[in-house]
């Protein structure tokens, strides 16, 4: 997934929704990473070259435990949005991946220290061109589907993910030129058109275990819909009885709650490559799930004891902090937070051209919006503040000094701000009034609308700063609106699809209709509604955001520098010591050519009860979650 | 003819109304340009197919190449035989949908109702048998309180003091407990408090005005001077001319149940209700499901004009059908 909205809850699950597919991840409430010790690293002159505490530590497999925890009890977690469906194959919300996840493993994950973790699979590769994935033997699916076998895989990917009636979520993983092959029971090798030595890391070889012979009858049939609606997979039937995840999916009361049994047969208790700790996972009797649409409730919850993990938007980091019963954890997560601005023809409407489409200008908004203090005043310091495409915990983050730091020192101000405004204008009718106003060709001036997702006040506090911000230093007005999520992707986030797409150089769908005069029902001028993945794992894949003609551009931006052939370059590097100076051009490049304003990386702020044991401080919590217990 | 055929023909005009709307309502479906279809031509652009012949794969699948009128007699057959479709976005059959949220919305709309319908004339009556004492301004002012609080604001502070602070109540409503236990009357408690404080007010204020008139009338002076008991002429003099007028105000009352007011009460208090089942349908577009919702309150309103007419009939003998 690329984009996420709202208040970021996680519970500390795999993170295989950032990747797939476009929807909106429902939640508000960011916060930052914390430095190394809880104080907020975001100074600038501090080398941000990070200790690795954001990524975690490796731990061997032999951590020895004395004795197993106790299982007991319920383990209760606090959602703000109910969930459109739990079927592995079209689900596309952040919140139901976790949910899934908590009944069902995927192929594999990634342990602290950015370690593979084999699940379902192991992937290994010689050259990164040919990976081969050997399936765990002793998997069982419920029912009278019988053992996991690679045939159950290769029949998802070359019959679902790769045909061209059945649109799931993963279809965009398995492009047609990946040849995928069985090549013994447990075995199977998937066939790259360039080598990719860091292909796990793009989560496009993550699959769900479905049966074939579930599949077969929809398959046959090419019934899309009869397969997204099949009650088997939307309430994840296909697994009670199975040894495939660590819970049972019990009921699911939809819009209210859904609650699941501990599995007895959760196969990586037998596992011989995990932590000891898996042994008698999991350690909670039961697992329930509750949607609380509203924030003062949850976070009550929470305060009373009444649940065990919620997420705690910044402001109220603090307070929760301080309670006895209750723990923060601030957990870095790939998310963004941008200023989008809108470069296609229905952008800029204050007046005549589209400035957003000149680089100076761009670098211009850069100077205006003090990231310093946005990161502090809104984010309360638990965000680091952004200056380009990566977050500065990544080990892919470029040196500082090579990289243009706009919102901070010489870069910030209304002299930095106006003189690259100025420039940018110095061929239009557009110039600066005598009181500092930006005024258009008729003379009024420029006002712009930047839209919010109602409900999300930390969202609605940033976006009014940022017309502070603009309104000092720029002298542009900027009026805040708020708008639902759903009415903003659907009617200005998204273009229409052209009739005849043909007519134009290129059209991928509905993020990306074709070139700039394609545009989107609504007009509107610039958005904080989504913030972007910035993928630090492997950020070949955040390639998406930068081409001209990618499947993802709703913002119509055009480099001007040369992304696709850097991003190509990176994508057929052989090792990671090769990727290392093509990143650190890219991120160049996308730091001087101020695709959007990129502006903060808020952490998730989740608050467990004080009992819990098993959340950390880093990209990967959760990633153990079977073994978490309470320490009672 | 008398009040059995008057009700057999009001209860036959409903069906055409129904009818109507649901006539109406698919016209304006068929009129717009289906999502589906738009989103089977996007997919295959994004995969370098022809979109046009994905439209008409899924046309012909969802059987929208049929001719018009086949598609009206299906719906229509549908829509009666209650096959309401699907709704995306809960993964299940939209009559479970609306069956599953009214289960949750009943069990506070009843005792909802029946307070409000049972106290508020009381209250009034109380109030204009005292009138301009302190306890009329007592009784008005916590009308007047509770009428002017917004509920959802009302809720969460009750719920931050007795759920929060005190521990008394869960402070998310626990969908496990059965219907008729205690703990589901202490879950309960809280907003359906919160409900009849909101909505007690103007049935209070109207039976208070009401009754205020006939509190003077020559025949409750009448009864008096027969040495009547005093309660006996509330109750059977002066109450009984008062809900003339009122039961229209209650059969509004009645309809509130499934709408406004309650998504508010349900969103705070976490009851996956039918106001919160409208509300996420509306804004995740799922039109299936906003189809039966307003199809079950289109229902529910004609019963309750219905109900209101024959209220009527037996409440005020001086209204007669028979020219009707």
């Amino acid at each position: 997934m690329h984009e996420r909205g709202g208040d970021g809850e996680r519970n500390g699950i795999n993170r295989r929704s950032w990747l797939k597919a476009l929807g909106v991840a429902g939640v508000t409430g960011l916060a930052g990473c914390s430095g190394d010790d809880g104080n907020a690293s975001t100074g600038t002159e501090s080398a941000t070259a990070t200790d690795g505490s954001e990524l975690g530590t490796a731990e061997g497999t032999n951590t020895a435990m004395d004795e197993l925890p106790d299982v007991s009890g319920t383990y209760r977690t606090d959602i703000s949005g109910s969930l459109a469906t739990l079927n592995p194959l079209y689900n596309n919300e952040q919140g139901a991946a976790d949910v899934v996840s908590y009944a069902l493993d995927l192929g594999y994950g990634f342990r602290p220290g950015t370690e593979y973790f084999p699940q379902l699979y192991d992937l290994t590769t010689d050259g990164g061109d040919v990976w081969v994935a050997s399936v765990r033997e002793g998997l069982q699916f419920g029912g009278d589907y019988g053992e996991v076998t690679a045939e159950d895989f290769v029949y998802q990917i070359t019959e679902l993910h790769q045909s061209d009636w059945a649109a799931t979520a993963d279809a965009s993983s398995w492009p047609s030129e990946v040849n995928v092959e069985q090549t013994g029971t447990y075995e199977f090798q998937i066939e790259l058109p360039n080598p990719n030595p860091l292909y796990p890391e793009t989560y496009d070889p993550l699959l769900y275990p479905v049966p074939k012979a579930l599949l077969e009858p929809f398959v046959g049939e090419q019934d899309a819909q009869g397969l997204e609606n099949n009650p088997e997979l939307t309430e994840l039937q296909f697994v009670e009885g199975g040894n495939l995840g660590a819970y049972s999916l019990d009921q699911w009361n939809r819009s209210s709650n859904i609650t699941f049994t501990r599995n007895e047969n959760y196969y990586l208790r037998e596992a011989e490559d995990v932590p000891d700790r898996f042994g008698n996972a999991p350690y909670f009797e039961e697992l329930e799930v509750q949607v609380t649409q509203e924030q003062a409730a949850r976070l009550g919850a929470l305060e009373a004891g009444q649940t065990d993990s919620v997420a705690v938007p910044p402001n109220r980091v603090t307070e929760f902090d301080g309670m006895d019963g209750v723990d923060v954890y601030q957990i870095p997560q790939p998310f963004n937070e941008v200023c989008v601005y809108n470069m296609r023809d229905n952008g800029w409407n204050a007046g005549p051209g589209n400035l957003f489409q000149k680089k100076k200008f761009r670098q211009g908004l850069g100077c205006a919006v003090n990231k310093q203090a946005l990161v502090q005043g809104v984010f309360r310091d638990y965000a680091q503040v952004q200056y380009t495409w990566q977050p500065q915990w990544s080990q892919w983050y470029p040196d500082e000094s090579e990289i243009m730091q706009f919102g901070t020192g010489d870069l910030y101000g209304p002299e930095a701000t106006r003189s690259r405004i100025r420039e940018a204008i110095s061929d239009t009718d557009y110039s600066y009034g005598n009181d500092g106003q930006l005024l258009t060709p008729s003379g009024d001036q420029v006002e712009l609308s930047l839209y919010h997702s109602a409900g999300q006040n930390t969202e609605r506090n940033m976006a009014q700063y940022i017309a502070q911000e603009f309104g000092d230093n720029a002298g542009i007005q900027v009026n805040v609106q708020a708008i639902d999520g759903t009415q903003f992707t659907n009617n200005y986030w998204q273009q229409q699809v052209p009739d005849d797409p043909d007519q134009y150089e290129w059209s991928n769908g509905p993020y990306n209709a074709g070139p700039r005069e394609v545009t989107s029902a609504n007009p509107w001028d610039m958005s904080v509604v989504f913030g972007l993945n910035t993928y630090p794992l492997n950020p070949t894949t955040a390639s998406v955001f930068f081409s001209r003609d990618s499947s993802y551009n709703p913002y119509g931006y055009y480099p001007s520098w040369n992304a696709e052939e850097l991003f190509q370059r990176a994508n057929s590097a052989a090792s990671e010591e090769e990727l290392q100076p093509i990143f650190t051009e890219i991120f160049k490049n996308v730091a001087e050519d101020q695709p959007m304003g990129m502006l903060a990386f808020p952490a998730d702020t989740v608050g467990y009860s004080a009992g819990i044991v098993g959340p950390a401080e880093n990209f990967f919590s959760g990633w153990d979650f079977p073994t978490w217990y309470r320490n009672e | 003819m008398g009040l059995g055929w008057y009700i057999a023909r009001r209860v036959a005009w409903s069906f055409v109304v129904t009818f109507i709307i649901v006539s109406v309502t698919w016209g304006l479906l068929t009129a717009a340009p289906n999502p589906e279809v738009q989103q089977a031509a996007q997919q295959a652009a994004l995969a370098g197919d022809n979109p046009a012949e994905a439209q008409d794969r899924v046309r012909q699948l969802r059987g929208l190449d049929r001719p018009l009128h086949e598609q009206y007699i299906g719906y229509m057959t549908n829509i009666y035989t209650l096959n309401w479709g699907w709704s995306d976005s809960r993964a299940q059959p939209v009559t479970e949908a609306v069956t599953e949220a009214l289960y949750y919305t009943v069990q506070y709309s009843v005792p909802w109702t029946l307070l409000v319908v049972t106290l508020g004339p009381l209250v009034g009556l109380y109030s204009s048998a005292n009138q301009y004492s302190w306890k009329d301004h007592l009784a008005t002012g916590f009308a007047f309180f509770g009428y002017a609080i917004p509920n959802f604001f009302f809720g969460i502070i009750l719920l931050l003091i007795f759920g929060v602070e005190l521990g008394w109540i869960p402070i998310t409503y626990n969908t496990g407990v059965p219907v008729f236990s205690v703990e589901n009357a202490i879950q309960l408690a809280i907003p359906v408090f919160v409900l009849v404080t909101g909505s007690i007010g103007g049935i209070m204020r109207v039976s208070r005005n009401e009754s205020s008139e006939f509190m003077n009338a020559d025949f409750v002076k009448t009864a008096r001077a027969k040495g009547v008991s005093t309660f006996r002429i509330y109750a059977r003099h002066v109450l009984r001319p008062t809900m003339v007028p009122l039961s229209t105000t209650m059969v509004a009352q009645l309809l509130a149940l499934f709408t406004g007011s309650s998504i508010l009460v349900e969103v705070v208090f976490s009851i996956p209700g039918l106001g919160r089942l409208l509300y996420r349908a509306i804004v995740a577009q799922d039109t299936s499901v906003v189809l039966g919702t307003s199809l079950f309150f289109v229902f529910v309103a004609t019963i309750g004009n219905l109900l209101q007419d024959l209220v009527y009939t037996v409440l005020d003998p001086r209204i007669s059908f028979d020219d009707r």
